[in-house]
């Protein structure tokens, strides 16, 4: 193993697609390649999680953890795991690891122009392809680290969590995803955007699977909220061929999760009452979030799950570009009108019968 | 005075409602003053007391998408066209399988409707059988029928131009002696007239000939578009469908192109500086190059001045052909747009463009293949009738009812000259029928040499009715009365006045004394506050003033002019297949349409917030 593939960075050629990114990072990747304002950031590969595992001698005690796991009670997993854990947080790094890791992150303090540059440490699992399970908010992502000490503990915390009790009972289908397979993980580290409003968008209707819909949520302030569902964040429904806004709900915020300098860490902190009622997105960031995902969906050739923020200076942010993995994986849906002829379609229409059976009347809502 | 109008004027009509939500047609007040009213009106137009219980078992709701204002007596012979024209196609021509014809009733002068159903499974299913056949001819033939159509509807205008009314002469005319005729001016008066109303029964008739089927095809590919794409909206649905080159909107390019002639010739200054279509017509004459403008302007008038600044139902809405104030009004704003340069022709391509992209789209959005092709097909035929169901109304309403209303009178103006009336305009007074006895007491006086009794007979009646019709129009007509049905499933209900379910509960829920916010159809995108100024006669048009927001029984589609002026329309009625969401979306302004009570509600001066993107209406400050 070289040194080089324990470190793969986000703007590198072979980046895009790279497996040894992970899931998440990989995608990251391929979004900077295509243009889209991807922070920038590094991966610490797969490679070098392995590379660890090896070194500590707990290659045998992760196959076994997760041998074990399937079918226990969730009370009983974390005694199964304890060792292996804190193994993972004590033990030696490899120590060219450990030197390549802050070299790269005294590099991004360079690129960025910042010292101790705050970043994202965010975990990047190779089974986030796997079966179509997207782990969404399984894995730990850490936000507003700074110093390189703080990033190789957080990596470690990365580790572990991959063998925390919701990532080992993570079910797809009935089966228990992380028994199928070796499972390794990358663990990016990304410059933080100073987020002054963020989200997550879907380019179609989550509710209803519609393809012609952008539909997507928003708070004030970093978008964890929306993600962990402790904000009630705005909805705005967006039509994916005429970009009219078909629907725009906006929800009163009191509080936004933002870095909070005296604690040193991001949480939830009050929000002014001025700024409380009001739509944290502009028109034209509506749009302009609206556009984004229809071109990354054509880029990508199916609908896309996208996390997002927005900067204080009005500047937008790609976090996170996965495939859509609920109505993806639906086999085709029913027709929505039994096949006839157009005329017949209107004849019976006029005979009372409903075009369709289950007709939402939406614009009327 | 003032008080008293106020005070009287909404919601006693709502002060005893039946366990239904809505009052019993029996127990509608007259307004003061309006003591009286059903002498204008003939006897088949009210509501009987000998057949109370159906009456009172019918839904009856007002329709103020045609009728907004109180009906005048000669003006009923559009309504009591279609209550013929139109329910004889859906319920003897091709029997739409539930829906039998539409019922009229006139209360307090205003018009109520109320369909038939049909619920007997036996006959549902024999008219389900003559209908798919009949209307299966008419969509498969439709492009030969609608050129056939156009031909019928300019033959019939061509007829209607050529009736005239002369005056009786002293002596019968040496033509009609010497050539033996036999056949004298009485004669010709009195068929001429004959002739007229035949003529507006015959393009009331035509009218209806495509119509329905046009909207079905329409409310079909709505409904499957609601469908895939819950939330679309109804600009988007029509876009993919609507004409370009649509002959509604040709009255309004004409004006486009004359600003930019104005411009060419060097005259717009001219307009510009003249506040009277007669001052500016005289300004214009003298100016350099200014006849050759004129002679545009008058190349354009016909057809394309036959253009109501109403729905075309009645002869109070102006025609442009008669008063040039809205379309010079509009040429000026059309200047001033040229001045500053803007391009005001519409971009056509751009529409085509657009329209091919958005289609395309959307069908690859659409789930599977069976859904791509019943997208298609409904897309082609909604396509192939939505140029008659877009231009039927300038044909109809504008060019050929503009023409019948002048011609109307010019029969004024012969009993104007037989001393029967003061003025032309009295004769809308008369019911059709009246007219016909008076026309017979004309040419017995002018037969005789004796006086006609019209002489002295017409001019009391004529003043009471004015005088009862000026009250009712102060009154506002609750938009339902009766017995609703259980659920609204009647097609021709949903589609020609976008009454639904939701309508009705919103009708019901509706406080009118108290209530400060309305729920209507969200007609075009949009959400804008200002000042309101409420219209209930064509009249007040000419007040409105910037950044007004229209608040009016019905919004016109001709009322075109006024539109680059207001910020946003709101409507007591409307539907989607109203005339009006064609040209108001094309104006991209807020509307809500259907509200119910906004004008009502809401009084010229306050300020209210209008949401076109879910149809609701807030009064946000009331005036004084």
């Amino acid at each position: 193993m070289t040194a080089a593939s324990r470190i793969v960075w986000l703007d590198d050629a072979a980046a895009p697609g790279d497996p040894l990114l992970g899931g998440k990072f990989s995608s990251l990747a391929t979004s900077m390649a295509a243009g889209y304002a991807v922070p920038p950031g590094f991966g610490i590969t797969t490679v070098a999680y392995r590379d660890f595992l090896d070194a500590a001698g707990l290659v045998g005690e992760a196959r076994r953890v997760r041998q074990a796991v399937p079918g226990l009670a969730l009370a009983d997993i974390q005694a199964e795991t304890a060792h292996l854990t804190e193994t993972i947080m004590t033990a030696d790094l490899p120590l060219d690891l450990e030197a390549t890791v802050r070299k790269s992150y005294a590099e991004l303090e360079v690129r960025t122009a910042c010292a101790n540059v705050p970043v994202a440490v965010r975990s990047s699992g190779e089974s986030e392809d796997l079966a179509g399970a997207s782990f969404a908010g399984q894995y730990e992502t850490y936000l507003w680290i700074s110093g390189a000490d703080d990033v190789l503990k957080h990596m470690r915390m990365c580790w572990a969590g991959m063998f925390s009790e919701t990532v080992l009972s993570y079910q797809r289908d009935g089966d228990t995803v992380i028994t199928q397979g070796d499972i390794a993980m990358c663990v990016g580290v990304q410059q933080m955007v100073q987020a002054r409003s963020a989200g997550v968008m879907f380019t179609l209707d989550p509710l209803t699977g519609d393809r012609s819909k952008i539909v997507f949520e928003a708070c004030w302030g970093l978008g964890e909220g929306v993600v962990k569902g402790d904000i009630t964040p705005s909805l705005f429904v967006i039509d994916k061929v005429t970009f009219d806004v078909l629907k725009r709900q906006v929800a009163t915020q009191t509080e936004e999760y933002r870095f909070k300098p005296d604690a040193g860490t991001v949480g939830l902190a009050p929000i002014e009452p001025s700024r409380q009622e009001m739509v944290c997105l502009s028109d034209e960031n509506i749009q302009f979030l609206a556009k984004l995902g229809k071109r990354i969906e054509a880029d990508r050739g199916a609908p896309q799950d996208i996390e997002w923020a927005i900067g204080t200076d009005d500047d937008l942010w790609v976090l996170q570009v996965r495939p859509e993995t609920v109505w993806s994986r639906k086999s085709p849906s029913r027709p929505i009108a039994a096949t006839k002829s157009p005329v017949d379609h209107v004849l019976s229409r006029l005979s009372g019968v409903k075009v369709a059976a289950s007709n939402s009347d939406a614009s009327k809502s | 005075m003032g008080n008293n109008q106020s005070s009287g004027k909404a919601p006693d009509a709502k002060a005893s409602t039946s366990k239904s939500g809505f009052s019993s047609p029996f127990d509608i007040a007259s307004p003061k003053g309006a003591a009286g009213w059903q002498e204008l009106y003939p006897y088949y137009m009210h509501i009987s007391p000998e057949r109370r219980e159906l009456e009172e078992s019918k839904f009856w709701f007002f329709d103020g998408m045609h009728n907004p204002e109180p009906l005048y007596p000669f003006d009923t012979i559009m309504t009591e066209n279609w209550w013929v024209a139109a329910s004889q196609m859906s319920n003897r021509v091709w029997p739409v399988p539930p829906a039998m014809g539409i019922d009229h009733r006139v209360i307090n002068g205003y018009l109520y409707i109320s369909p038939n159903s049909v619920t007997d499974p036996d006959k549902l299913a024999e008219r389900g059988e003559i209908f798919a056949s009949r209307a299966g001819h008419y969509f498969e033939n439709w492009d030969e029928i609608y050129e056939n159509w156009k031909d019928k509807a300019k033959d019939c205008i061509e007829r209607l131009k050529a009736i005239e009314f002369e005056p009786l002469p002293e002596y019968e005319h040496e033509k009609h002696v010497f050539s033996h005729r036999g056949l004298y001016s009485s004669y010709d008066l009195l068929t001429s007239y004959s002739r007229m109303i035949e003529n507006m029964l015959e393009m009331g008739s035509y009218h209806f000939e495509m119509l329905n089927l046009g909207y079905g095809a329409y409310l079909t590919f709505r409904e499957f578009c609601q469908s895939a794409f819950p939330g679309i909206t109804d600009q988007t649905i029509t876009d993919m469908v609507s004409g370009i080159d649509i002959l509604l909107f040709r009255p309004d390019d004409e004006l486009r192109g004359l600003a930019a002639l104005a411009v060419e010739l060097d005259v717009a200054d001219v307009i510009l500086g003249q506040n009277s279509p007669d001052s500016v017509l005289g300004a214009i004459a003298k100016a350099e190059n200014g006849p050759k403008w004129l002679e545009a302007l008058e190349a354009a008038k016909d057809p394309w001045f036959w253009y109501s600044t109403g729905a075309g139902y009645t002869h109070s809405d102006p025609v442009w052909m008669d008063d040039l104030r809205l379309p010079l009004s509009a040429i000026s704003g059309y200047i001033s747009a040229l001045q500053r340069g803007e391009d005001v022709r519409r971009p056509l391509d751009k529409i085509v463009a657009r329209r091919e992209r958005v289609t395309a789209e959307y069908r690859e959005h659409l789930p599977t293949d069976e859904d791509r092709e019943a997208f298609d097909g409904l897309v082609a035929l909604t396509r192939k009738v939505f140029p008659f169901v877009e231009d039927h109304n300038f044909y109809v309403e504008h060019w050929h009812h503009s023409i019948f209303w002048s011609k109307v009178r010019e029969l004024g103006d012969i009993f104007v000259t037989r001393n029967f009336f003061d003025d032309r305009e009295d004769i809308f007074y008369l019911h059709r029928h009246e007219i016909y006895d008076a026309l017979y007491d004309l040419l017995i006086g002018w037969a005789t040499g004796s006086q006609s009794r019209g002489e002295i007979y017409w001019r009391p009646i004529i003043e009471r009715r004015r005088g009862i019709r000026d009250v009712l129009a102060k009154w506002s007509p609750p938009p339902a009365l009766g017995t609703p049905p259980e659920t609204i499933t009647e097609p021709l209900t949903i589609m020609l006045w976008g009454i639904t379910q939701e309508t009705v509960d919103e009708w019901i829920g509706v406080d009118t004394t108290s209530s400060d916010q309305l729920r209507g159809v969200a007609a075009s995108a949009g959400k804008v506050k200002g000042r309101a100024k409420v219209i209930t006669a064509t009249e007040q048009l000419y007040e409105v003033e910037d950044g007004d927001i229209l608040v009016c029984r019905i919004t016109a589609p001709s009322w075109a002019p006024v539109f680059p002026k207001i910020s946003a329309a709101v409507s007591d009625v409307g539907g989607i297949m109203a005339h009006t969401a064609i040209i108001s979306r094309e104006y991209g302004l807020p509307a809500v349409v259907g509200t119910g009570y906004a004008t009502t509600l809401i009084s010229t001066g306050d300020i209210i917030e209008v949401d076109g993107n879910v149809g609701l209406v807030r009064i946000v400050e009331k005036s004084g």
